[in-house]
């Protein structure tokens, strides 16, 4: 598949808006989450309006580093949209009663460590990093975890949210997909270099630090909903079809990084891997939360309120 | 027609009694200037031949260019002027910007005529009200309103090659002059911008350039769009007044603090008793703004650190991360116009005021929706979006000779010779005309070199009994090319979009160089360069 025309790409972006009003929050439909469903789905509702709000930040930073003008628009609209996504879920979080006031739900600690590191790092980060590292977080769990959530509710206000959510969704993921190719096109051994010299800095190791657990703790997650993990095996190794569809993808460094890594992950036999890993998660579980610095202010722009 | 209509008498010479007597036009102000524009323009054939006044010099626009040329040609001793204004007052730009904290961002002393000095500036930088009372004070000691005719708002400009005269159509008069200054200003219109839903919107609706002073701000829910020039000094303003001011900002641009200060009562005793007092701050404030054009115009060393005096104002006044992240220009200082502001930032941490970084998916009818699916619901929109630039063309149809459009000659980009003369267009001079502007120095500088290139012109065609001085295409050409090449390395064609360039990137707008550099441009008027075709 050709790589997208990405000019083309921002026009339909841009006509393609959509509000929270554009949804009747208060629709009857609330009445069909079952009492057994509740708790687990405002815990699943957390962590999935959390994830929007990360890939959110992760979007502003490629904005700073987008290689042209279009490209930076494109993810200046990304960013505004995964927060828009976050905006919806609260939304819904609050429909079915699962908002305590007004207040935002507190993040998992693996979630919070990510944002930590993308406030203090994310703009320093070549964008091929995290041009790659996105498109996996958004197809792996947005991608399992909004199936998941389809499957298993019946709330027609949820449905609707979730189909603009997922329109938007194909689109950045089609850049995502197109921008990993453009970065592979022509790979030379010096640009490959190049590309992975980050792997020697320690700031983009605390990142993969905090990325790993995250993986396996949101997999914990699932399996504590019901959701079978082969789901969202299933949903990443899309990333690996559609990422290696081509030559230039394939010959991506960091796509084939995060595509092994991303082996690793669904390999649950794979000790090596996931002994320590799940450590770090069960570690990182007794993190107290007063160590944690205060969160960035950009957490505190999320809303559920259609209208400000 | 009015009274002092008269017939076209070819080859007539100026009459300067009467033109001095034509003072009493009507005052009729265009109910709708576009329309009455179309109208004029489709009149501007040769088939009306009432002759409302004819002179010497015709110049369109009283604001600090229209009245500085005419207090220069007069010092000149070439008294047959007419201006022609669009409004019924004198000040241009600073007549119709009057939004709360207007004010200008180079000091008094500089932006001000160096043949005309006010000793009494009250501030460092002062605010509009009192720039417009100094252009009120040129009007009135250089005996200028009789020149003026008001509320001519010029439809089309045309020359009539046999008589050698210029013909300038308004609303329902003609005026003819031998030479004319085009002095109707570079960020003279400005209209809302066009985005989508703007018709949508059922609020209070007010545009930076045509204040509403009549709406009252008390406690209203104010949205400001645009983070320019002029949005950063007027939220310091609505924030004081507002009930909540939510400022929605596309590009962060350079901030760097403004020193502004009172001026001391001795400091204003000495400037009037000592005259050469403020020549020489008005030389020191020249020569620190010329410096700055090395960091400013081109990419140096200086240019680094300005940015990072820029970026160290920012840390001292935003303490949070975020913010400071969306405050961070990331293009090179100079790309855009630097902005001058010691208040702006701290406005912006105000409790009644947010910073609104997503893009702008539409307009509602109550208010902005914004790509993050919220809609921002205000009473009303304060429009801080600018002025329309015309990089390709004139604010009205100008045809030279043979008939040729000057909108068409200019659908590439606008080229001049030296910025003021045309090549086909003889005896047209502008004021801020192609590659004229200052991005580091007082504009009014500039202007006066300017002024005083079209009074030599104008003299010229005096003591040579010329028909009219035309530039050579060539001349025209060659000056241009030059331009081009030296423009190319400046850091307003670095790569960030702006208004400086058009669509394509072309730069027509700004000066590759210091302001002595321009001054020196202007300097001498060389006869060589031009056709000069004599009167009969």
């Amino acid at each position: 598949m050709a790589s997208i025309d990405l000019d083309k790409m921002l026009l339909k972006i841009k006509s393609t808006q959509w509000s929270l009003s554009d949804i009747d929050w208060d629709a009857p439909g609330a009445e069909l989450i079952t009492e057994e469903q509740w708790p687990k789905l405002k815990e699943f509702m957390a962590d999935l309006m959390w994830i929007e709000h990360v890939g959110a930040r992760a979007f502003a930073a490629m904005s700073k580093k987008a290689p042209n003008d279009t490209l930076k628009e494109i993810y200046s609209y990304f960013h505004a949209e995964e927060q828009r996504h976050a905006n919806a879920e609260m939304a819904l979080m609050k429909r079915w009663g699962m908002l305590d006031g007004d207040e935002i739900p507190e993040p998992n600690i693996n979630l919070r460590l990510v944002i930590e590191w993308l406030d203090r790092y994310a703009d320093e980060m070549p964008v091929y990093v995290l041009g790659t590292v996105v498109p996996m977080l958004e197809i792996a769990l947005d991608g399992a975890l909004c199936k998941f959530l389809l499957d298993t509710v019946d709330d027609p206000v949820c449905h609707q949210a979730f189909e603009k959510i997922n329109d938007d969704e194909s689109r950045h993921l089609g850049v995502g997909f197109s921008v990993m190719e453009m970065q592979g096109h022509g790979a030379t051994y010096i640009k490959t270099v190049k590309m992975l010299a980050p792997l020697l800095d320690p700031r983009l190791l605390l990142g993969m630090a905090s990325y790993a657990p995250l993986l396996n703790k949101m997999r914990d997650n699932i399996v504590a909903l019901g959701l079978p993990e082969e789901k969202l095996y299933a949903a990443m190794e899309k990333f690996d079809k559609i990422g290696g569809r081509t030559a230039d993808g394939r010959a991506n460094p960091w796509f084939q990084i995060i595509r092994q890594h991303a082996k690793l992950v669904v390999n649950r036999s794979n000790r090596l891997y996931h002994t320590p890993v799940d450590a770090l998660v069960r570690l990182t579980g007794h993190i107290p939360k007063r160590v944690l610095p205060a969160v960035p202010s950009w957490v505190k722009e999320l809303t559920y309120r259609p209208a400000a | 027609m009015s009274t002092d209509t008269d017939t076209v008498k070819p080859r007539r010479s100026p009459d300067k009694k009467a033109a001095a007597k034509k003072t009493a036009a009507t005052k009729k102000a265009p109910a709708n200037a576009g329309a009455g524009r179309k109208k004029a323009a489709a009149r501007s054939k040769p088939v009306a031949q009432q002759v409302a006044a004819r002179c010497e010099v015709l110049i369109i626009g009283a604001g600090f260019a229209g009245l500085g040329a005419a207090i220069r040609l007069r010092q000149q001793g070439i008294e047959d002027v007419i201006i022609l204004e669009r409004a019924g007052e004198v000040g241009g730009t600073w007549r119709d910007n009057t939004y709360p904290g207007a004010a200008c961002d180079i000091p008094s002393n500089l932006y001000s005529f160096s043949f005309a000095q006010n000793p009494d500036w009250s501030r460092s930088f002062s605010g509009g009200p009192e720039i417009l009372k100094y252009v009120h004070y040129l009007t009135d000691t250089y005996h200028l309103r009789p020149l003026i005719r008001f509320h001519e708002n010029v439809a089309s400009l045309s020359y009539d090659e046999t008589r050698g005269v210029w013909r300038a159509v308004t609303g329902d008069k003609i005026f003819e002059g031998r030479s004319v200054i085009m002095a109707q200003g570079p960020l003279s219109n400005a209209s809302l911008p066009d985005m989508p839903g703007i018709q949508t919107y059922q609020g209070h609706k007010i545009h930076s350039a045509m204040w509403d002073h009549d709406y009252d701000f008390t406690d209203k829910r104010v949205a400001v769009i645009g983070t320019g020039a002029s949005g950063i000094q007027i939220i310091p303003e609505l924030v004081k007044k507002a009930g909540f001011v939510k400022v929605f900002q596309r590009t962060p641009g350079w901030v760097l603090p403004r020193p502004d200060f009172q001026t001391p009562a001795w400091n204003r005793g000495l400037f009037r008793r000592f005259p050469a007092s403020q020549d020489a701050m008005r030389k020191a404030l020249f020569m620190f703004h010329e410096s700055m054009a090395l960091g400013i115009i081109w990419n140096s060393p200086l240019t680094r650190l300005i940015e990072r005096i820029g970026k160290a104002h920012l840390r001292l006044q935003v303490k949070d991360r975020w913010l400071r992240r969306q405050l961070t220009p990331d293009f090179r200082i100079g790309c855009k116009r630097v902005l001058m502001s010691s208040d702006y930032y701290p406005a912006l941490q105000k409790d009644n005021c947010k910073l609104i970084t997503w893009p702008i998916a539409r307009l509602s009818e109550k208010g902005i929706r914004t790509v993050e699916g919220i809609e921002h619901q205000f009473d009303c929109i304060v429009f801080a979006t600018g002025f329309d630039v015309s990089h390709s063309g004139t604010p009205f149809p100008v045809s030279g000779i043979d008939g040729r459009q000057l909108n068409d000659e200019w659908s590439r980009g606008a080229q001049a010779y030296k910025s003021i003369n045309v090549s086909g267009y003889p005896n047209l001079f502008m004021t801020f005309g192609p590659n004229s502007g200052p991005g580091h120095n007082s504009a009014l500088v500039y202007m006066e070199s300017q002024i005083d290139y079209a009074v030599r012109g104008i003299q010229a065609l005096r003591d040579g009994n010329l028909k009219a001085l035309n530039v050579k295409p060539d001349v025209q050409v060659a000056h241009n090319q030059a331009i081009q090449k030296r423009l190319a390395k400046t850091n307003w064609n670095s790569g960030c979009k702006s208004w400086y360039l058009t669509e394509d990137g072309f730069n027509a707008t700004m000066y590759p160089g210091f302001a002595t550099q321009f001054a020196k441009q202007m300097a001498d008027l060389d006869l060589n360069d031009y056709e000069l075709i004599t009167a009969d």
